[in-house]
């Protein structure tokens, strides 16, 4: 047996007591460093020959991804597998939701078909609490519109804390850029390095960051328990000197549709992470993208590939990250009453 | 029936719904009469339909009395509401509204025109008071016409026809009046007919796509923002159309309803300074919910605010108790910041505000069981309207007196004065005057009532306030002269 398949959730640190990954924002840094440490052995087995414990022996995981995603969903599934979990994959484009069903309709039918983990990606924000809601089992968050994005934010950090010396964020320098406003995956971050103590700067065209200074200055006097400040800025150098870690976003061509931006090549030229300005940036720092790439976009093709650049890291530790959060959430026996709500 | 300090009574069987009253006592309770501005212990009698008398009692007669417990008021007038028929019953009915607005408290009610067809002939207007006879409810039922046909904005309803219908005024509600060209054409001709445009201010290219108030809650919550802007800018563009077609007919009026924002509302207050012939009302819900019930917080508005009059932070304060994205919260306008909420309030006590109006909008669970940014927007709430203003009077935030003038001599005071409108009760002043067919509402401001599905009698279970307890049951509800709603309860204890 593996350390992973027996090991009980770690208690000295609190028992793990989410039903569902819906969003970072109610886990606690205790919380964190356990999914960190269940991650740091779901990366043992990964570095075996045979890539699969049975943890989740004859558990059923379904994906139900109303929106394209090509990674997130792979990853999911092959986290699943590593568990020997049965794996269900549904695409709304051949399921009954484009006969129109309810996605309350569809939940109720796939946990009567069996599903005990539901993996689910939608376009409209906070539709996966609605899924929790008549929802027997565990609801995993592959993406709800800009709300969240937990799994992305967990493996950035895992990464982030895998590539910096000392493995801790305290005072470290993140700097996400790109379009913050439409993001998932920085908004999720905004939690999770608030959390690490990261000196978090997010930087992008004042379109795109539109509503985030609000958020920035209500989290500026340290009101919120747990979290840190955070800075917003279009000063690209500014969000960029001296930076520990480098995150781009993507630049989705609808954003000049929306009148938010001119051209791409306007944001290339004033944004993009290309190697003059990642020179700003520590020697040693690492530069980071959640994908799909628009390379020659938000980021130069030589950044990408440099060696700086963990964006495959980023993808092989998704899968330990969302194997340990399968692994954490079967373990769940007992919902806190904390959580009833969420 | 009678009844004496405290809890109504009945001697045998009464009245049903619908029949007259023929003899109605309370000894001993408090007595509001917002047409005259008195409110204190006294005495009514109802007889035959009629409130035969109004005994205001002093000194030792008045014993205990106090505004705490069992009050009598004018029955109350709901200046918007959407009961859905024609073309939505699944999500109300004329009867089911009726109903619901009964155990509201309200006599009258007024019904927006955005149904199916909508209410742009004289026809669909002859359907809405058909099936108000045919309900049986005595409850008053009132229509606004479209102003554009179809409303769609193109072309003119037929207001003339409508007037002749017997609506009480033109609104496309639901959306604004699509171009300012139309809005000064309508202006023009309901002031001709004397009746009022009833606006719903909002820009609608602002909102395009929009879901919470834009600001800290949605930016949080990753919701697109719905700007004040949308707002203000409609206000704006209303209040200098008005302006530029009072030059051509003097009795040109607009009225702006369901205002959410501090901004839209100084923009009221500055125009009615100025002498122009604009009014305006607020919601129940916009003057005590805010945007961060949303996130999950579930505290009054008020209680929202700091010392200095800002926003709390829900997640700084821990305050969030429910889950997140509840689509019964969704409603065109959005909930505002609790700054907002405060101004709606501030309004509504310096009499910018004329009126709370419910916008009653009752939607079937098939719309709402949805995701939040694809639930339909709308709020049941004629059945809670009555006990979220007693919330704000048991926290000292609005005087018991000034609460029930917007919810009576308010909005009965935005009915026009036309030939039009004069079989209209409504537009009758709304006070306790003896030799009168009775029109009153009683509640127990000391028993508390809760917010459940199976209690709301509107088919609509899209509250915000479900699982909830709110002040002040409604006991007894009579619209001119014939019994409109009766608590259950009263007659277990008949006296």
């Amino acid at each position: 047996m593996t350390t992973a398949t027996t090991a009980p959730a770690d208690t000295s640190q609190g028992v793990w007591r989410h039903r569902h990954i819906i969003d970072v924002d109610v886990v606690t840094w205790p919380e964190i460093e356990l999914i960190m440490r269940t991650t740091d052995e779901m990366k043992g087995v990964l570095a075996r020959p045979i890539r699969k414990v049975p943890a989740l022996n004859g558990r059923r995981v379904t994906t139900l991804f109303y929106e394209a995603s090509t990674r997130t969903r792979v990853s999911f599934e092959t986290a699943a597998r590593n568990l020997s979990a049965d794996v269900v994959s549904i695409s709304t484009a051949t399921s009954s939701v484009t006969k129109g069903e309810s996605l309350v309709d569809t939940v109720r039918t796939l946990e009567a078909l069996g599903t005990e983990f539901l993996v689910m990606r939608h376009s409209v924000s906070g539709a996966p609490y609605l899924a929790a809601e008549i929802f027997g089992g565990h609801v995993l968050n592959g993406g709800d519109g800009w709300h969240a994005h937990p799994t992305q934010a967990l493996l950035d950090l895992y990464t982030m804390r895998e590539r910096l010396p000392g493995g801790d964020l305290r005072g470290r320098k993140v700097a996400i850029v790109g379009d913050v406003l439409h993001s998932r995956v920085a908004r999720s971050n905004i939690w999770t390095l608030t959390a690490a103590g990261a000196d978090l700067w997010l930087c992008g065209p004042a379109t795109l960051l539109r509503g985030m200074d609000r958020w920035a200055a209500a989290w500026s006097g340290g009101a919120i328990p747990g979290h840190g400040r955070f800075n917003v800025t279009s000063d690209i150098e500014a969000a960029l000197r001296d930076a520990d870690v480098v995150m781009g976003l993507r630049i989705q061509r609808e954003r000049m549709q929306g009148g938010l931006l001119p051209s791409l090549r306007e944001y290339a030229a004033r944004f993009q992470l290309n190697a003059e300005r990642i020179s700003l940036a520590r020697p040693e720092a690492i530069v980071m993208h959640p994908g799909p790439m628009n390379e020659g976009v938000e980021i130069s093709p030589d950044v990408a590939v440099s060696g700086r650049s963990v964006i495959t890291d980023q993808v092989t530790n998704g899968v330990a990250v969302r194997m340990a959060l399968l692994f954490l959430l079967a373990g769940a026996h007992e919902q806190a009453p904390s959580e009833a709500a969420r | 029936m009678s009844a004496d300090a405290g809890r109504g009574g009945r001697a045998g069987a009464g009245p049903g719904v619908g029949e007259k009253v023929g003899r109605f006592e309370l000894a001993r309770a408090w007595l509001v009469d917002p047409a005259s501005g008195r409110e204190g212990p006294g005495e009514i009698v109802v007889a035959d339909g009629i409130l035969e008398s109004v005994v205001w009692l002093e000194g030792d007669d008045a014993g205990d009395v106090t505004d705490h417990g069992v009050v009598v008021a004018p029955g109350l007038f709901d200046f918007h509401a959407h009961f859905r028929e024609p073309g939505f019953e699944d999500a109300e009915t004329i009867a089911t509204g009726s109903a619901a607005a009964a155990h509201g408290g309200f006599t009258s009610v007024a019904l927006m025109p955005n149904t199916s067809p909508p209410g742009d002939e004289p026809g669909v207007i002859e359907r809405i008071h058909s099936a108000a006879r045919a309900s049986g409810s005595p409850v008053e039922i009132l229509a606004y016409g479209a102003v554009s046909a179809g409303r769609a904005g193109e072309q003119l309803s037929a207001m003339g026809e409508l007037a002749d219908a017997g609506v009480l005024g033109y609104s496309d509600d639901g959306a604004p009046v699509r171009t300012a060209k139309l809005l000064r054409s309508a202006l023009l001709y309901a002031g001709m007919l004397g009746l009022p445009v009833v606006e719903h201010a909002e820009d609608l290219e602002l909102t395009a796509g929009a879901e919470a108030n834009e600001g800290y809650v949605a930016s949080v919550m990753g919701l697109a923002g719905w700007p004040t802007a949308a707002e203000v800018n409609a206000v704006s563009r209303d209040l200098a159309v008005l302006a530029d077609a009072l030059a051509d007919e003097p009795r040109a009026r607009l009225h702006l309803t369901h205002l959410s924002t501090a901004a839209a509302l100084d923009l009221v207050r500055r125009a009615k300074a100025a002498g122009l012939p604009v009014t305006c009302d607020v919601t129940p819900h916009h003057l005590s919910l805010a945007d961060e019930w949303v996130a999950g917080a579930r505290r009054w508005a008020w209680e929202a605010l700091d010392a200095d009059g800002r926003a709390r932070d829900p997640w700084a304060d821990r305050a969030l108790l429910a889950a997140p994205y509840d689509t019964s919260l969704r409603v065109n306008p959005p909930l505002r910041t609790p700054v907002d909420a405060a101004a709606c309030l501030a309004a509504l006590l310096d009499g910018t505000a004329d009126a709370v109006a419910t916008d009653h909008a009752p939607h079937t669970v098939v719309d709402k069981e949805v995701e939040f940014g694809r639930a339909a927007t709308g709020i049941s709430g004629i059945e809670t309207a009555l006990g979220v203003l007693l919330a704000l009077v048991d926290a000292g935030k609005l005087p018991l007196g000034r609460a029930i003038a917007a919810l009576t001599t308010g909005p009965a005071g935005l009915v026009a004065a036309s030939p039009h409108t004069a079989g209209i009760s409504a537009a009758r002043p709304r006070g306790l005057m003896e030799g009168v067919a009775a029109d009153l509402v009683v509640f127990d401001r000391s028993d508390r009532w809760r917010v459940t599905p199976d209690a709301l009698l509107s088919k609509g279970k899209n509250s915000p306030f479900i699982g909830r307890e709110l002040p002040g049951r409604v006991l007894l509800t009579i619209a001119a002269g014939r019994l409109a709603y009766e608590d259950p309860g009263i007659g277990d204890d008949a006296a």
